[in-house]
């Protein structure tokens, strides 16, 4: 669980953050236009806009270099140079935080194979250790949110709490069974059968692609393990009491059981039962 | 299956029932013919005695067996099988399966078990009925005169006052039965201007309405991050439950360059002060069927519905750019009160849910 | 004193002939007994349906026993911790109860909700039998409108059924429907607020439904069933053309004992399998949609497979709203056309369907021979035309699914519906028709020129022929009779293969049946009738 100290970090860096993608338009302002921009708003009042800060200025740790090696390996050819982004192949990192980078890169998202509508779920092509560097690199050249250490991040989570806001946030996209569904024009809500507790906290935290983001005053950390818990404990590892599941896709998955299955077998037995001619 | 003596099979002579000759299936036969059916094969499958017939009593007896065990099987299930839910793997989990597999196995054993019964001991037989389906014109002509003259001796025909006053009388006597059904059930839909007005509408004191979350609580800007959404509701008693089931709103943070897009949109159709800041808030009932349309794309500020595929442009009004749906999401016009907390300047300026023949 | 003897062996006969002093059964029983019924495979399609109808009535009436149907607000404190503290409706409270809190309840709510998908798929697939076969010409219209209804009547009972727990999904759908009866031109407010009391959702809907549900609907269902099964047997069963079949008469079974045997055991097995399924396969896992609430909703909402093919329509309906300017202005949404209107001209088009054909052809004589698809290309390429629309329908109403499992493009599969709801229907028309002329030719080519016996032959001019095995003397010319034309070498003079068995080839048995059969009438036409099974 995440220390007071580390909270109130991740609320400041998400006041700067800037998640994962963009639009086109937006990708080339620089970090602090969206800080200034999330002041403001919480202010109520509008500024001009303010000159880059870089956040680069400060040396980077060690971690953060081993990172920056990989960056500049593996991730520059579209996200550019100092993860500024790259017009048309790579939006900027700068600001998306290392939440971003264990969701995208810890899911093997990325690095991209093509580009294609949405990057799909691959086996991961970096460590975790080199994930925790890449992050680290992501982090301190521009802040952005974090996840709290640990692998199990829903220790305490309460089941009928987190149904209760999987529901209401989560089901409408990922479907009441975690199974993912559809989004406009090829894109979709992947399913959460593989995700591990970090990669579904850092996709709320960071709202990947299309997903919307769901901060920390939002969705507090408690509630983030309710849902947590919901989907590791209820919905990925509890076996469902009715038998098979038929994937959980509802009716539609039912209504083709009845005739492949019910039917075909019953047919069969008419056939046995009476004459075929 | 007796054999029978060729001499009293054939003929339409009316069988002598008490003939000390005739076989029993004579007497089936001859009871056959008297409804008009013919028995024209009858093949016993299986020699009395043979292999075969004791091979197949076997098959049959397996069947039965089978349905015994697993009869037994599903009862012993029943009772001792540790049933009670409980999370994650458990042994509750094949119970249903279980109860399921062991009644299946029992029903299939009876089944099958009387389908080879009957299929493959039992004689074969071809049988032809008659279908008799002339019509006999002499009843026709009988029963059609039977009942004009019950209609002339009625005489509604010579007496029209006698057959306009039942009509009269009847009528009404007829609704009456009916009225007390449908009078009771009719409801009329515009009680309270329910239709038009959600759990938004400032009270009658003027008191404006905030914005809560499921669990009641007040929302500030600083909730909803950007690119981020949240379901709001009318913060009044009762405003999270299905009694409000029209009122609840999504309520968006879009970035700056699509709020932009948003606010110009908005003026363009008289909306101008409906955003606060980069948020806007849109009714999350489809103007469709009135499912939540609540799926939103922070990427595309695309908004869809799951039921039918309508697909919102919330940069432009929540404009429907695919789908079925015809018209927009209502929006909920919102600003920030005193307190910091978000309140709904007004109730929705359009109606909200499902469109119906009387909207304005 | 001597004590009477009591005889057992005489007590069924007594008790027989008591019964028939007072109540003069032994005629009518007689009839019944004697009742003679063809042999079919697809004649057994609609008991499939009557089967599951009895499951439906058993497993329901044990539901009712547990299922509260109200909609006051309770806090669950049942066995199923993922959803303990959660406000809900006491009927989806009363339903998880059922699913964990009773012994047993699970398999029976999986078995009614699985008879009741098997119910609807046995009516349409016995529908499309009679369709095909022209079994519902006349004198039997009337059950085929019947026969209609109780797809119509069969809908209603599911979907309010369906509706019951007031779970997630089902909530999702009744508000949909009361989006449906919205959209009802001039009275679409009334009577959505008449029947829901109020607005949606109200506080009454689900207790009306259940009375609806378990009462007038299977009331309903029972009467028409009574009268479609009354007319079955009042006008007795259609049968296919055949040796000695003709259409004054019924070659088959009597009922009893072998016919009424299999129909027994049939019921068994039918029962069987919804148990098996209910055992093996989850259905309708409300425990996951969580209670009803109007802000809440799943990815892929989809209604049960037969409303399906609504949802479909309404998915690909373009949004064309047509606006009434007088007044305050009127509106005519889209919803209407693909929920009111479509369902509405099916119902339509499916109950005149007989007297337009009879019209059509002008053929008003009665019809108790069946006819092979073949033989009318026109009617199968007009059934296959509606089954193809109707796909297209079913299919859009999962296109979120199938676009989602196969990586299509949502948008795409909308187009892709709406192109092919227009296209597919006339293609399927063409194709089914083609195909029904090709058989029919083949038929008579048979006819004509004999089996083809892969012999080939190598004429004196070096030409190769194969020689064909005519069905008939070198003088006399065979008639097509509308029944199975045989085209393999093997299945002449058999009407049936030769080679025994269903997967694998049994060998026959090597005594040769001694034939202790009663000898057969005189008439040497008669007795050449086969019993229609494989031998």
């Amino acid at each position: 669980m995440t220390s007071d100290n580390d909270r109130r970090r991740g609320l400041f860096a998400r006041l700067r953050g800037r998640p994962a993608a963009r639009s086109r338009g937006r990708r080339r302002l620089g970090a602090a236009v969206r800080l200034l921009a999330a002041l403001m708003l919480a202010g109520g009042a509008y500024t001009a806009f303010a000159p880059s800060v870089q956040a680069q200025d400060t040396p980077m740790s060690g971690v953060a270099a081993d990172g920056k090696a990989l960056f500049n390996e593996s991730c520059v050819s579209c996200h550019g140079r100092n993860a500024q982004g790259v017009e048309g192949r790579g939006p900027s990192l700068v600001g998306v935080g290392s939440a971003s980078v264990e969701f995208q890169v810890g899911s093997g998202r990325m690095p991209m194979v093509r580009q294609e509508a949405q990057a799909p779920r691959k086996p991961p092509v970096f460590t975790p250790d080199e994930i925790r560097q890449l992050g680290q690199y992501i982090q301190e050249l521009g802040g952005g949110p974090e996840l709290p250490p640990g692998e199990d991040l829903h220790e305490d989570g309460n089941l009928a709490a987190g149904g209760e806001l999987f529901r209401i946030n989560c089901a409408q996209c990922h479907a009441f069974g975690g199974g993912g569904g559809a989004l406009s024009s090829g894109k979709y809500a992947p399913t959460l059968k593989p995700a591990s507790d970090r990669q579904i906290y850092a996709a709320m935290l960071s709202g990947p692609q299309n997903m919307p983001v769901f901060g920390d005053n939002q969705i507090t950390p408690e509630q983030k393990a309710d849902i947590i818990a919901y989907i590791q404990e209820n919905l990925n590892h509890n076996q469902d009491p009715g038998g098979f599941n038929l994937g959980r896709y509802g009716p539609s998955t039912e209504g083709l059981a009845i005739f492949l299955v019910g039917i075909v077998a019953l047919v069969f037995t008419t056939l046995w039962i009476a004459g075929k001619s | 299956m007796t054999t029978t003596h060729p001499g009293h099979a054939g003929g339409d002579q009316p069988v002598d029932l008490d003939d000390p000759d005739l076989s029993r299936f004579d007497i089936v036969r001859a009871g056959a013919r008297e409804d008009d059916i013919q028995i024209v094969h009858y093949e016993p499958q299986v020699v009395p005695g043979s292999k075969a017939e004791r091979r197949l009593s076997r098959t049959v007896a397996l069947f039965f067996l089978l349905t015994g065990v697993s009869a037994t099987a599903f009862l012993a299930i029943y009772i001792w099988w540790p049933w009670e839910y409980e999370l994650g793997y458990g042994g509750d989990k094949w119970y249903t399966p279980l109860l399921g597999v062991t009644l299946g196995i029992s029903l299939l054993g009876i089944g099958f078990g009387v389908l080879t019964w009957g299929k493959k001991l039992l004689p074969k037989e071809v049988s032809v009925q008659d279908r008799h389906e002339g019509v006999n014109e002499r009843d026709r002509k009988i029963t059609g005169q039977t009942m004009l003259y019950m209609a002339d001796e009625l005489g509604v025909k010579r007496r029209p006052l006698l057959g306009v006053s039942l009509l009269a009388g009847l009528a009404p006597v007829g609704a009456v039965a009916a009225a007390p059904l449908v009078g009771g059930l009719i409801s009329q839909p515009h009680k309270n201007n329910q239709m038009f007005t959600t759990g938004f509408a400032p009270t009658e004191g003027g008191q404006k309405i905030r914005l809560v979350r499921e669990d009641g609580r007040p929302i500030r800007p600083a909730d909803v991050s950007a690119g981020g959404q949240i379901t709001v509701f009318p913060g009044i008693e009762h405003g999270v439950s299905n009694k409000y089931a029209d009122s609840p709103a999504l309520l968006i943070h879009l970035r700056d360059t699509d709020a932009q897009e948003a606010r110009e949109a908005n003026v363009r159709i008289g909306h101008d002060d409906f955003m606060w800041g980069n948020f806007a808030a849109y009714s999350k009932i489809c103007t469709h069927a009135g499912c939540p349309a609540s799926l939103y794309e922070q990427q595309t500020n695309r908004l869809l519905c799951p039921c039918h595929q309508s697909q919102f442009l919330i940069t432009d009004n929540a404009k429907p750019i695919f789908g079925p749906a015809s018209r927009r999401l209502p929006q909920l016009p919102i600003v920030v009160d005193d307190e910091g907390y978000f309140v709904a300047t007004s109730d929705y300026t359009e109606t909200v849910g499902p469109d119906f023949w009387e909207r304005p | 004193m001597k004590r009477r003897k009591f005889e057992m062996a005489a007590v069924p006969g007594n008790v027989a002939r008591g019964v028939d002093d007072r109540f003069q059964a032994a005629t009518p029983l007689r009839r019944l007994l004697n009742k003679v019924f063809p042999d079919h495979w697809s004649f057994l399609l609609g008991e499939i349906a009557l089967f599951s109808f009895i499951v439906l009535l058993l497993t329901g009436v044990f539901l009712t026993f547990f299922f509260e149907p109200a909609m006051t607000e309770v806090i669950y404190n049942g066995s199923y911790a993922p959803l303990r503290g959660t406000p809900m409706s006491a009927a989806y409270a009363s339903s998880l109860d059922i699913s964990f809190d009773v012994r047993g309840g699970l398999i029976m709510r999986q078995m009614h909700h699985w008879s009741a998908l098997l119910f609807m798929a046995a009516i349409v697939v016995h529908m499309l039998r009679v369709f095909f076969t022209g079994a519902f010409r006349k004198p039997r219209e009337t059950n085929w409108i019947i026969g209609s209804l109780l797809f119509w009547v069969g809908f209603l009972a599911g979907f309010t059924g369906y509706s019951l727990p007031d779970d997630g999904l089902s909530g999702t759908g009744l508000r949909i429907a009361s989006g449906i009866m919205l959209s009802i031109p001039v009275i679409g407010s009334w009577v959505t607020s008449s029947i829901f009391d109020g607005e949606f959702p109200g506080t009454i809907i689900v207790s009306r439904f259940y009375i609806a549900h378990v009462l007038l609907i299977p009331g309903l269902l029972l009467a028409l069933i009574g009268a479609h099964l009354g007319l079955v047997f009042k006008q007795k069963h259609t049968q296919w053309p055949g040796p000695g079949r003709t259409n004054d008469n019924v070659v088959g079974e009597r009922m009893f004992p072998r016919y009424a045997l299999k129909q027994g055991g049939f019921f068994m097995v039918v029962f069987g399998v919804i148990a098996l399924m209910a055992g093996l396969f989850q259905i309708n896992p409300i425990w996951l949609f969580g209670p009803y609430e109007a802000w809440v909703v799943s990815a892929a909402s989809q209604p049960d497979w037969y409303v399906m093919f609504l949802d479909g329509s309404t998915r690909l309906m373009p949004a064309w709203e047509i606006n009434i300017p007088i007044g305050d202005g009127y509106v005519i949404p889209p919803l209407f056309w693909p929920t009111v209107v479509l369902p509405g001209v099916l119902v339509g088009m499916s109950v005149l369907y007989p007297f337009i054909e009879a019209r059509r052809l002008k053929d008003y004589r009665s019809h108790n021979l069946l006819q092979r698809p073949r033989d009318v290309p026109a009617r199968s390429g007009l059934g296959a035309m509606a089954v193809t629309f109707y796909l297209v329908l079913a299919l859009s109403g999962a296109n979120d699914v199938i676009a989602d499992k196969f990586n299509i493009s949502l948008n795409a599969m909308t187009w892709g519906g709406r192109i092919g709801l227009l296209l597919l229907p006339p293609l399927a028309y063409f194709v089914t028709y083609r195909i029904c002329l090709g058989l029919q030719q083949h038929d008579r080519e048979v006819l004509a020129h004999g089996v083809e016996t892969g012999i080939i032959r190598r004429l004196p001019d070096g030409r190769f022929v194969e020689v064909h095995q005519p069905l008939h003397r070198e003088d006399g010319e065979l008639e097509y009779v509308g029944w199975v034309v045989p085209k393999k070498m093997n299945r002449l003079g058999a009407l049936g293969p030769a080679i025994r068995g269903f997967f694998y080839p049994i060998e026959k048995p090597a005594e040769a049946p001694v034939s202790p059969a009663p000898p057969v009438d005189s008439d040497t036409e008669r007795s050449e009738i086969t019993s229609g099974e494989r031998r």
